[in-house]
């Protein structure tokens, strides 16, 4: 299935601003993250802590609604979602 | 008005919308890019996400505060050292709710809204808020 990945600030500087990724069937947020840093070395690096685990400046929005960052990793994606990967917010 | 937009604004415009007969009492925030030793400023926004949030802080603000109107504007893209990067705007019927509002609405700003700066600079650049 066919999913939309924007990507912000110092992520949008390494994924680029948007990109459609084909992942399996029913692929969590988590299994997404890990196909993104098989496709950038540079990505795994500034997203996964040396243990595997998402480095806690990493933040998801998924159809522009914020989730969290660990109990929401296991979470199923559908055909057409789009997740966003940004730093801390920093407006204003 | 809420507005994310790449071209400089009027504060004196958005103070004239805000004006109403009822309203005694406007209070405005400007924030404005600080010399911290760079150039210049690139603001980047998660444009759609940012949109609806500034939406829902106003509306909480205008429910909370008894707002008369408020309005919100932010700039992307690349500012100069002195340049407005937000401004807000707030009328209510006393001075305590608009200044209240107005407070509300840029501390939510700051830690709801998507949006990022990157400072840059003779010594290089670096995102803001980047542990």
């Amino acid at each position: 299935m066919l999913v939309k990945v924007l990507a912000f600030a110092g992520f949008r500087e390494i994924l680029g601003k948007e990109r459609e990724l084909e992942i399996k069937e029913a692929a969590t947020v988590k299994e997404l993250l890990e196909e993104l840093a098989q496709v950038s070395p540079r990505f795994k690096e500034a997203a996964f802590d040396d243990s595997g685990e998402l480095r806690d400046y990493v933040l998801l929005m998924v159809n522009r609604k914020r989730i969290d960052p660990i109990l929401d990793l296991s979470r199923p994606l559908q055909e057409g979602d789009e997740l966003a990967i940004f730093p801390p917010l920093a407006g204003g | 008005m809420i507005k994310i937009t790449e071209e400089d604004f009027s504060l004196d415009e958005m103070i004239k919308r805000a004006r109403s007969k009822d309203a005694g009492a406007i209070v405005t925030f400007l924030g404005i890019v600080r010399d911290d030793g760079m150039e210049r400023m690139e603001v980047e926004a998660f444009r759609e996400a940012a949109l609806v949030e500034l939406e829902a802080i106003r509306d909480e603000a205008m429910s909370r505060f008894h707002l008369m109107a408020a309005e919100v504007v932010h700039r992307t893209g690349t500012l100069a050292v002195g340049e407005s990067i937000v401004a807000i705007v707030c009328s209510a019927a006393h001075r305590e709710e608009a200044f209240s509002g107005c407070r509300y609405i840029i501390e939510e700003l700051k830690k709801r809204a998507p949006l990022w700066k990157k400072e840059l600079g003779e010594k290089g650049e670096r995102w803001v808020g980047r542990t």
